[in-house]
């Protein structure tokens, strides 16, 4: 589904970022990408969003190389992917439900068409009571359960998380964790989550791949 | 006043917008396009009056010719004064000629020499008013000719008057289109500017729809829809204020036209009614503005997005 093959990326004429990647990515799979502050995790979860291209090596998702893709193209690829924030980036002016269905606002979707599936993932994230409200209202793990069920309404082959649990305590964190795996379990999600709480790691028996200083340093 | 107005229109139903209402620099746009509607529609207001008045007085002017007879020694004024009035009206065209009488040539003087002299004892030039059923077909020619008979007598067919009002009024019309178009130009760039802060202001909303896979037109779209909101709300109240200003001021001048100053500014300005074709042209303002607030705002926020994306 993922391929990596020799990736660099470097920002402008900088130093490179990530050096030599090499990995793929099985449908289905559950990967923990992990590495200390300033690894590159978020350049990595940036690239395999498609909204970086590579400066070298060859990336392949879905069977296409992606250094060759239309905007179009691009377009279309990028809603079979979905992404969570650390910073929940739920719109304040949308109340949860609102923001839950965006991705199908954006599809073109009516309300009346996609109202029960929104209600239905709503209630299932535990957050069937809390539609109407506004993000402000919501505590830290109910905005990042309302972003969650943000990126998978769509049902994106690829989940994207970056530090998903960064703002929340550790039993929240931990509860998160089982959403995103039950998310890979049900639906057959490719999950990749980043994260650089090791307890997280240690309880859940994730496939790793740790980066350091831009490289690859395990792959499970 | 604007906020009271905007409370008055029904609140859209369904999913809310994406793009927050707050967020658009909404008063200050609001305002800003209000006051160009306003300037936009008086304007053109301004140029249909005077387009209005110009054929007007064109169209009268034209009709009328004048047989001038200047007093010369040893000929009989009264004489000439027939057979002008008579070369007139065997003329081609020709609808009436009347001699104006003594009196309503000393009326004439009056306002250059004032009133109550006696000029019966002074022999003074005499007119003879010609009207023309036809300005086109009339032979102006042949009785400018004939009145070569006739010692003493010039005919004024008003042309460099005439000219010199088309040639005034054409002016201020172009004058009033131009000012349109600056109005204009002021306009796109002001909501430019506006577009470009709203984007930079909604930068993580913009990011987020990129995020889950809304096209540059979708992002597009959803400005648009904002911008042409205000375009409409803008462009209603600055036409309906434009409109009930031309009311006003007609109303003032029907008011003034009682007395003599206000006769002479309903002969120079017509009496400020608009007319229906008036009315629809000012009411095009609305639609025009709320179009060019829309389209503007697209193109420039498809070209933001295309920069930054």
């Amino acid at each position: 589904m993922i391929e990596f093959s020799n990736v660099g990326l470097r920002y402008g004429n900088g130093p490179e970022i990530l050096r030599d990647l090499t990995f793929s990515v099985e449908p289905g799979s559950f990967h923990f990408l992990t590495g200390p502050s300033g690894a590159g995790k978020t350049s990595l979860l940036r690239l395999l969003l498609l909204s970086l291209k590579p400066s070298r090596g060859q990336v392949t998702m879905f069977g296409e190389d992606v250094s060759d893709l239309t905007h179009d193209r691009l377009l279309q690829m990028r809603r079979h992917i979905g992404i969570v924030f650390q910073e929940f980036r739920l719109l304040d002016h949308l109340t949860t439900f609102e923001n839950v269905a965006l991705p199908l606002r954006v599809l073109g979707q009516p309300e009346s068409e996609y109202r029960p599936n929104v209600t239905e993932l709503l209630e299932w994230v535990g957050l069937g009571e809390r539609m109407n409200a506004l993000p402000s209202l919501l505590s830290g793990g109910e905005k990042q359960r309302a972003a969650i069920a943000r990126a998978v309404i769509a049902r994106p082959k690829v989940l994207l998380a970056d530090e998903p649990t960064g703002n929340v305590d550790p039993d929240l964190s931990s509860r998160l964790v089982h959403l995103f795996a039950e998310l890979n379990r049900t639906l057959g999600m490719t999950i990749i989550l980043a994260t650089h709480e090791l307890p997280l790691l240690d309880k859940f028996n994730y496939p790793r791949m740790l980066l350091s200083k831009g490289e690859l340093v395990i792959h499970d | 006043m604007i906020e009271r107005i905007r409370s008055l229109i029904p609140p859209r139903k369904g999913a809310a917008p994406i793009v927050p209402e707050k967020s658009v620099a909404g008063r200050t746009l609001l305002l800003l396009i209000t006051i160009m509607s306003f300037l936009s529609a008086v304007t053109l207001g301004g140029v249909v009056l005077v387009q209005k008045s110009a054929i007007a007085w064109s169209s009268d002017v034209g009709r009328e010719v004048t047989i001038q007879i200047r007093p010369v020694e040893g000929e009989v004024m009264e004489s000439n004064l027939r057979t002008a009035v008579s070369l007139a009206q065997s003329t081609p065209g020709v609808a009436s000629a009347r001699a104006l009488t003594i009196e309503e040539s000393q009326a004439l003087l009056e306002p250059w020499l004032g009133a109550g002299l006696d000029l019966t004892a002074i022999e003074i030039p005499r007119l003879v008013v010609v009207q023309l059923a036809d300005p086109v077909d009339a032979d102006i020619e042949g009785l400018e000719r004939n009145l070569g008979a006739i010692n003493g007598a010039s005919l004024n067919t008003h042309a460099a008057w005439r000219q010199q009002l088309n040639t005034m009024a054409g002016t201020i019309v172009v004058s009033g289109l131009l000012v349109l178009i600056l109005i204009g130009a002021a306009t796109v760039l002001a909501i430019v500017f506006a577009t470009r802060g709203a984007m930079a202001t909604n930068r993580e909303i913009v990011d987020v729809l990129h995020y889950i896979g809304a096209s540059n037109k979708f992002i597009a779209g959803e400005f648009q829809g904002r911008f042409l909101s205000i375009g409409l709300q803008g462009g209603l109240v600055g036409t309906v204020a434009a409109l009930l200003f031309f009311a006003a001021v007609g109303t003032a001048a029907g008011g003034m036209l009682s007395s003599e100053a206000g006769a002479q500014v309903g002969v120079l300005f017509g009496r400020f009614a608009l007319g229906l074709a008036g009315i629809i042209g000012i009411a095009a303002v609305v639609p025009v503005i709320a179009g060019l607030t829309a389209i503007t705002s697209r193109v420039t926020v498809r070209r933001f997005l295309a920069e930054t994306s």
